[in-house]
């Protein structure tokens, strides 16, 4: 939660009303509500990967409470949000400390950059990465 | 059309029914509350030119003018969710509450589970029952993309479903489909009374163990998209010593009420069900009931 605060400036309130747990790889973000005791295949959804050094944001997290940082995020124009979705990296000058950023385009949430010395590194993992040509908005359409 | 034709007698205008059938169903998308509202979504899809057209029964459901809808940006990143219209009624009807709990005891690929979910606001819980391990992974994946976090996933058969007493269940369990014809016409020509009567035994038990598993007062809402009554009203009929059946009218959305006989008597209580058709509401068919639980 710390690191949401001081990497995104997110405050703890947003997390009010969850519950986190942490299981394989991962910790994992569901309501607080109590369960029945049973045999669950998954609670929740993924919040944040316990595999690197750094604990890495998920796409779903971002996607949900991302929004609400106030830095280390950028809204990225039609071009660069194509290659962030196709998973690839790009130059990028951006007021970005080096470390996770949260990536959108028109004020959505796409999910986890990582930003380092001017280059952005797309985080999509490879089942949520997205080729340009597959998009039906207008705005994703033309050539690249 | 041949399968079709038992329908005569019970479904109205029946030559515009069979009709409609050969007609493609409208693209429709449902608006995730979890991760947008609806003015801001629908200032989006404007921004874009992209053509849609309003439900009157549902604010949240949106026909739109595309061939792949589920690639639009907006529904990639989980602000909308492709879903035929006609299926969101069932977690309508359900009228689960933030703070309750929920079990959804047939729930891959999990489009009621997450439209559940957001009805709950994400409070409370939603166990997402789906023995299937095939489709587990597009359960969890519609969960993750919608940002459904109060929803757990479990995988029992549902008729073992382990003892507990939930506020609300969805039993919406597997069938033949003839109302999904619109979509995929090969259902009709695959359709057999005794598809129909071997599924039956599927439906009945997890009917049954759905009842079980709701608290006295609490509500079942049981549904196919099939017309034939042998999956609906013959199902309910077993239940009916153990449920009050209440009527189904969703405002803006036309139904047939239930068939009270059909083979055999089902019983007056069975007129509270509810029959979509498809050229009613040009939609795929349906049916639900709901149920209190003595
Ligand atoms: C009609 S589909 C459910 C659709 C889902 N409710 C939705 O809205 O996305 C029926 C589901 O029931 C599952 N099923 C089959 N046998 C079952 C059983 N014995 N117990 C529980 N679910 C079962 C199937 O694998 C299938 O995913």
């Amino acid at each position: 939660m710390e690191l949401w605060r001081s990497r995104f400036g997110i405050p703890s309130e947003a997390f009010e009303g969850y519950a986190f747990h942490l299981r394989g790889n991962n910790v994992w973000i569901s309501g607080s509500a109590e369960l029945p005791d049973l045999r669950y295949e998954t609670i929740g959804v993924r919040f944040m990967s316990t595999k690197g050094r750094v604990w890495k944001p998920t796409t779903s997290a971002l996607q949900l409470f991302g929004g609400r940082a106030t830095k280390n995020a950028i809204d990225l124009d039609p071009d660069q949000a194509r290659v962030f979705l196709a998973g690839e990296s790009q130059n990028l000058d951006a007021d970005l400390e080096n470390g996770y950023v949260v990536v959108s385009y028109r004020g959505m949430v796409l999910g986890c950059g990582l930003y380092s010395r001017g280059e952005l590194v797309s985080q999509l993992p490879k089942e949520r990465r997205i080729m340009s040509d597959k998009i039906e908005n207008e705005s994703f359409k033309g050539d690249r | 059309m041949v399968h079709l034709e038992r329908y005569r007698d019970i479904v109205p205008d029946f030559e515009s029914f069979v009709e409609s059938i050969h007609r493609p169903l409208p693209a429709t998308v449902r608006i995730n509350t979890l991760k947008t509202d609806r003015d801001d979504l629908l200032r989006r899809l404007s921004e874009e030119g992209a053509k849609y057209r309003f439900v009157c029964w549902n604010p949240l459901c949106l026909r739109i003018d595309l061939e792949k809808p589920g690639n639009l940006i907006e529904c990639l990143m989980g602000y909308l969710h492709v879903q035929e219209e006609i299926s969101m009624v069932s977690a309508v009807v359900l009228d689960p509450r933030p703070g309750e709990s929920v079990l959804d005891l047939c729930a891959a690929p999990g489009s009621k589970t997450t439209q559940i979910s957001q009805m709950m606001e994400n409070r409370g819980s939603v166990v997402a029952n789906e023995p299937a391990v095939n489709r587990i992974p597009s359960l969890r994946s519609n969960c993750e993309r919608l940002g459904a976090m109060n929803v757990a996933v479990t995988r029992y058969d549902g008729r073992l479903f382990p003892r507990h007493r939930f506020d609300r269940v969805l039993v919406d369990t597997p069938c033949t489909g003839q109302g999904m014809a619109r979509k995929d016409h090969s259902v009709l020509s695959r359709w057999s009374l005794k598809r129909s009567l071997g599924i039956q035994r599927l439906q009945q038990s997890l009917l049954r163990r759905g009842v079980e598993l709701t608290r006295p007062g609490g509500t079942i809402v049981y549904s196919t998209c099939t017309f034939a009554p042998e999956e609906n009203e013959a199902v309910v009929s077993t239940v009916l010593d153990r449920v009050w059946v209440e009527t189904v009218s969703v405002p803006g959305l036309k139904n047939m009420p239930g068939l009270t006989r059909w083979d055999s008597d089902y019983g007056d209580e069975l007129e509270g069900c509810a029959r979509y058709y498809p050229h009613q509401n040009d939609t795929g068919g349906f049916f639900v009931a709901k149920l209190i639980k003595k």
